[in-house]
């Protein structure tokens, strides 16, 4: 390919390479990208490289631009970024950090069930989630809500739903923030960006959006999987959905607007999109207000989202989601900025911690975490694609020391939705997915075929580099069942 | 089949794109014709709901043409969820550096397959250019 990434990345160790600050007059720090030999390759070849230099442009920037091993091309920042700035220090806070869909993000539930005990219920179960949990762009859910109420939402997060009944409060206990992120202000949300996320609640986006039935083919530590309740051969349920059209529309308003406050505070990036404004601006106090916003948003659009799954399974085997084992393991959200404190250079610091496309994993004993996972650390859910695997790991220490407590967040694309719609063939996917056991149930066949695992880098090389560099650690692996894509 | 007024360029996440017009007036519509292309696809079962086009008039500014030209895109999808509609036809009245009139005509979404949910238009690699006597815009959108 002529256009290979031709920038110097020098070997730290055998998972992590830098792109000196001197690659390009005006990068503050280092860029640090995780990867392997292997993945390096695809990573060269695409252009993502450049934008972890990108990055390293913003002001208040600490330590350096991270990239996590499933990093792709994106806008702005690439897919997999992980950046920081020191609030305190005219650090910037910037909408193209986080992303359109703001707190895309998975949730994994367990059950009681063993694959041999249900292996042919798993199509009827695919058709009646598929009933259930409307699936597919702008479809309208189940779980309507008034004007007064989706205000309501933006505030309280997943509690609005577990108030309704839509879930139970353990749930909130195992959701990152507990739900809602505080200080999300429903005023700095335009009337745009309610009318888009009208009537949205409950449901899937499209895309690389999924709920999937699965089972546990791998087990890596038995404590922890006892620790957690995990066995060979369970069932579990992943859910991953973001704030859709809210989220999109707060993230357009506001890069917008950025842009045209970057000559006020005379800041120079090089890619447009990378507009941003001071942390502790006007301008971005209103967009991180308002990107808490579609946060909570998404975290009651995933509770929502569990209370279906809980409510199909009920149908299918007519008896409570507890008497099943229903449980979240936990939610967590992968294109978010948040307010950490770390330590950078033995000196702890408060920072605005961008991750997009890379999730959360705090180590054992962080104070963010709910009491049953302060011995074991974070639990971190990475989706896979829909013909591979998908993993559970735990945040780490050394994530605490080196990323931020970030790793990354799931396959990260190899091919373009252009090209794997030209070079798949959708039938003989199909085939492919049906001999391995997976049923699929789609909105589009185009979806389908976007999103095809040829598509996508192997999670196991992504979770191979994140696990042997230490920024977290496998629990355990699921491999699809029943695939429903919106 | 009609004959796509624009090309698909390689991107890994995402969708760019290549589009062609003779003026200014006919890149945006261009433009806007292509990001639909994407989006929908005319269901081919007869049509259950009314055809009637509604009319939406659109007033953009901007500081310069290329950010024009993201901001009609994304107002476009913005409202194109709002209002549930494919917009269709477009009418542009004024443009210029700044500014931009027009009239957009949309049918119910309901009349198309949804092959691609396109989040939003991006300013990343965006491109705009006179060239000889006809314009060229590059641009990527977030699916």
């Amino acid at each position: 390919m002529s256009d290979i990434w031709q920038g110097p990345l020098e070997k730290i160790d055998e998972w992590r390479w830098r792109i000196p600050k001197s690659y390009k007059a005006g990068m503050r720090v280092d860029g640090i990208i995780y990867a392997d030999e292997k993945l390096l390759k695809d990573i060269r070849a695409d252009k993502a490289p450049e934008q972890v230099a990108n990055v390293a442009f913003l002001p208040g920037i600490v330590k350096a631009s991270l990239a996590m091993p499933d990093i792709h091309w994106g806008y702005g920042p690439s897919i997999g970024a992980v950046f920081a700035t020191d609030i305190n220090k005219d650090g910037i806070i910037t909408p193209a950090g986080v992303g359109f869909d703001i707190n895309c993000g998975v949730r994994l539930l367990k059950t009681n069930f063993q694959y041999e005990e249900i292996k042919d219920k798993i199509k009827d179960l695919i058709y009646v989630l598929f009933d259930m949990v409307p699936a597919g762009v702008g479809s309208k859910g189940e779980i309507r809500v008034s004007e007064r109420e989706e205000r309501e939402i933006l505030v309280k997060g997943a509690r609005w739903a577990v108030e309704k009944g839509y879930g139970i409060e353990e749930d909130l206990e195992c959701t990152e923030e507990y739900g809602a992120m505080e200080g999300a202000d429903p005023l700095a949300v335009s009337e745009r960006a309610y009318e888009r996320g009208k009537a949205q609640s409950g449901t899937l986006g499209s895309g690389n959006h999924f709920l999937e039935i699965q089972v546990i083919d791998q087990l890596y530590d038995q404590e922890l999987c006892d620790e957690f309740g995990l066995t060979l051969g369970q069932i579990t349920v992943m859910i991953h959905s973001g704030s859709r059209g809210f989220g999109y529309q707060i993230c357009y308003d506001y890069t917008r607007s950025m842009i045209q406050s970057l000559s006020k505070y005379k800041i120079s990036v090089p890619d447009r999109q990378l507009a941003c404004a001071p942390f502790n601006s006007p301008e971005g106090k209103k967009y991180f207000s308002a990107m808490k916003c579609a946060a909570n948003y998404a975290w009651n659009n995933r509770q929502c989202l569990m209370y279906l799954v809980r409510k199909s399974f009920e149908k299918v085997f007519g008896i409570s989601w507890q008497k099943m084992g229903m449980y979240l393991i936990y939610d967590v959200a992968h294109n978010i900025a948040k307010v950490e404190k770390h330590t950078v250079d033995g000196k702890e610091m408060t920072l605005c911690v961008h991750r997009k496309g890379a999730t959360r994993a705090f180590g054992p004993g962080h104070p963010a975490l709910p009491k049953i996972y302060k011995d074991t650390g974070q639990p971190v859910i990475i989706p896979g694609d829909m013909g591979r695997n998908s993993y559970l790991l735990v945040g780490t220490q050394k994530a605490m020391e080196e990323t931020f407590g970030s790793t990354c967040h799931g396959a990260g694309r190899v091919k373009s939705r252009t090209a794997a719609t030209k070079s798949i063939n959708i039938d003989e996917l199909l085939r492919q997915l049906e001999a391995k056991g997976i049923t699929i149930k789609a909105t589009g066949r185009n979806t389908i075929v976007e999103e095809a695992p040829q598509a996508y880098k192997d999670v196991n090389d992504v979770v191979n580099v994140v696990h042997n560099a230490g920024i977290s650690k496998r629990v355990c692996r699921m491999r699809p069942l029943g695939v429903i894509k919106g | 089949m009609i004959k796509k007024n624009y090309e698909f360029l390689e991107h890994t996440a995402d969708i760019r794109i290549r589009v062609k017009a003779k003026d200014l007036k006919e890149l945006f519509v261009n433009t806007a014709l292509a990001m639909f292309d994407i989006m929908a696809e005319k269901s081919l079962k007869p049509r259950a709901y009314s055809s009637k086009l509604k009319k939406i008039k659109i007033i953009q500014k901007a500081d310069g043409l290329e950010e024009l030209l993201v901001n009609w895109l994304n107002e476009l999808l913005s409202l194109s969820a709002v209002k549930e509609l494919i917009f269709t036809d477009f009418k542009i009245k004024k443009l210029d550096e700044n500014n931009l009139e027009a009239e957009i005509f949309g049918d119910e979404i309901k009349n198309y397959r949804i092959n691609t949910e396109i989040k939003a238009a991006t300013y990343h690699q965006l491109k705009l250019e006179r060239i000889d006597s006809s314009w060229q815009a590059e641009v990527i959108f977030d699916v």
